[in-house]
């Protein structure tokens, strides 16, 4: 297990300067807990070395989630939120896993201006709407979105023009964006050797995600990688980018385009042995009350990575579709998620192709304004090209069953 | 005693001769009736007497509550937060230009509002609300209901009769009525132009997970 380096201490020294800045503070705390009871399969996650593609193994009770944010506004135009995480399972327990300072002057004009600087995901998610990223749909959440919160995490700048409908008489909302970030430059390396996941885990600012000992990637012979990736690294002084756009009908419907490059030079390695990815995908999502209570949810990824002289080339495509019903205070969701990972490099011994399917049931029900409960029902075929290395079956069937209480504040 | 009663038929008569009942139905150019707008009347001889009213402008699943509210000139403004969320709300408006940080448990001090006109108020933590606070200079206002009908109790008198809502383009001034009042009357109100677009389904139940992005 690894311990933050700095992470607790950054929160508390960023607390004590925004504090000693607004003494009349009104500071905003809240955070969650969610304690899970998990029937599992015989799978070895990839969080303890292993090739499986969920979470959990144990048939025990764990600590899901724990999260704290606290935001407060620095000034009229100024405002912050910094997310930590407690987690049970993964390489590092404690940190930060997003912190963002927010500048949105007051503006009469029909066109604003926004933007944001810190430790943060691109807005690409309409699943992650709830506290700390999380989503308030399912626990595991879909393999696009899965990814995401344990390889992509930008350290950098974001600015935006939007245009809320409603002060110009129209239905239509809308937003351009476009951000530039320096870290981020492994983005790819657990895609392209372990596959898509599905958990609710998101790596922390200094994390590290660990997979199996794949001999061809440890191999002092082969390609010589370690067997994890420090997501966040910064190893060729590239500048990456991103661009998206969102729109939206009144609250109901919603879409957004996400175009994302890190830039990385795919030829520079530190002196750990990690690989900058040249990665940049594509992401389409959308979500559209069907009624005042059943919302439909979809997001389309597809993208490429690389590493080395072509040492690893991949292409990967993922989607999922999911609806969501509300009934009085229960909460019914259903998604199918469809995965690829297919390569196109110089090293056939190390073979990188992996897809699976996945359908994912939840009901949550909330008590009352602290409490909520819930249980989910995940099943999974998969198939990874690399098992064969470990002298594993490459395809394999996983399921797992969730019990999550959970209590939060605010 | 037959003079007590001579004498309470005479404050009878008097009271009714001196008030009246003014139902006004308020119409678009479509003649449809035009609900949530502001009808005031506004006396035309007689000076306002100044008034030291409160009003409550509340944040409610992320909108301001009432959408319109309309107050009398002189009238503090109180601007609860009953979500258990931030709200930052602020107005370019000439007739008030603030901004107040409204935070979950704590209360902002009241505003007063005393120039005529509207103000036109957002939230620049949730850019779909829109609010709007309509100052009169006159005691004798009312909202139209579902069917665009107000009925306002004013003493006799000259009056103009005056209607606002936000979908309106025309000015207030440009369609308002005189009125010579003398007991009760009903009257028909239409506005001139067409209205602005209905974008009122901002109004219907926020996205209940959109507050962390």
């Amino acid at each position: 297990m690894r311990w933050p380096r700095f992470g607790p201490a950054m929160l508390l020294g960023f607390y004590i300067i925004v504090g000693w800045q607004n003494p009349v503070s009104a500071q905003q705390f809240s955070g969650l807990i969610q304690v899970n009871i998990v029937h599992g399969g015989d799978h070895t996650p990839w969080l303890d070395k292993g090739t499986g593609i969920l979470a959990y193994q144990d048939n025990a009770v764990h600590l899901q989630q724990g999260v704290l944010r606290v935001a407060d506004r620095l000034s009229s135009s100024f405002s912050y939120d910094v997310s930590a995480n407690l987690y049970q399972l993964g390489e590092q327990r404690l940190g930060i896993s997003q912190a963002t300072i927010h500048y949105k002057p007051l503006s009469h004009r029909q066109v604003r201006f926004k933007s944001r600087a810190g430790f943060f995901y691109p807005r690409l998610s309409l699943e992650n709407v709830d506290l700390g990223w999380l989503s308030p749909y399912t626990y595991t959440q879909s393999a696009i979105n899965s990814w995401v919160g344990e390889e992509l995490r930008i350290a950098g700048i974001e600015g935006s023009l939007f245009s809320s409908g409603r002060s110009r008489r129209s239905p239509l909302t809308w937003e351009v964006t476009a951000g530039a970030f320096k870290g981020n430059d492994t983005l790819g390396t657990v895609l392209s050797w372990r596959g898509f996941a599905m958990h609710d885990r998101q790596s922390l600012h200094n994390d590290r995600v660990v997979f199996a000992n794949y001999p061809t990637v440890v191999d002092p012979n082969g390609i010589f990688h370690p067997s994890y990736v420090e997501p966040f690294h910064e190893l060729d002084s590239r500048v990456g980018y991103y661009l998206g756009a969102h729109l939206n009908y009144y609250h109901s419907s919603k879409v957004r385009y996400y175009f994302y490059d890190n830039q990385a030079n795919p030829n520079v390695v530190n002196s750990q042995r990690l690989y900058a990815w040249r990665t940049k995908f594509h992401s389409l999502a959308l979500s559209h009350d069907v009624t005042p209570n059943g919302r439909f949810i979809a997001q389309w990824l597809t993208g490429s990575s690389h590493m080395g002289q072509r040492f690893v080339y991949i292409n990967f495509d993922a989607y999922y579709v999911m609806y969501s019903h509300k009934v009085g205070s229960h909460r019914f969701s259903a998604r199918y998620d469809d995965f690829n990972v297919g390569e196109d490099d110089i090293f056939p011994d190390d073979p990188n192709n992996s897809d699976g399917q996945a359908v994912t049931f939840a009901w949550r029900y909330t008590i009352d304004k602290n409490w909520q409960v819930g249980l989910e029902q995940h099943f999974n075929r998969n198939s990874a090209d690399i098992r064969s290395t470990l002298g594993e079956q490459q395809r394999q069937n996983q399921q797992q069953t969730l019990a999550v209480a959970q209590y939060r504040w605010r | 005693m037959t003079r007590f009663i001579f004498f309470l038929l005479l404050i009878m008569a008097n009271s009714v001769s001196y008030a009246g009942n003014i139902a006004v139905t308020l119409l678009d150019n479509q003649q449809k009736p035009l609900v949530n707008a502001v009808v005031y009347l506004l006396p035309k001889t007689a000076s306002v007497e100044p008034v030291e009213n409160m009003a409550i402008m509340d944040q409610v699943d992320t909108q301001f509550y009432p959408h319109i509210l309309a107050v009398q000139r002189n009238t503090q403004v109180s601007f609860p937060n009953s979500d258990s969320i931030q709200h930052h709300v602020y107005s370019f408006s000439s007739a008030k230009v603030f901004e107040l940080e409204l935070y979950k448990g704590l209360r902002a001090d009241p505003l007063l509002f005393d120039n005529l006109g509207v103000v036109e108020m957002g939230c620049n933590v949730h850019d779909w609300m829109l609010g709007y606070i309509y100052v009169v200079d006159t005691p004798y206002f009312k909202k139209s209901g579902s069917a665009g009908e107000v009925t306002i109790n004013v003493p006799d008198g000259e009056y103009t009769l005056n209607a606002w809502h936000p979908r309106i383009s025309d000015s207030p001034e440009s369609f308002q009525m005189m009125l010579s009042v003398k007991g009760d009357t009903q009257i028909k109100m239409s506005v001139p132009s067409a209205l602005l677009p209905d974008v009122n389904a901002f109004e219907d139940s926020a996205d209940e997970f959109g507050e962390y992005e």
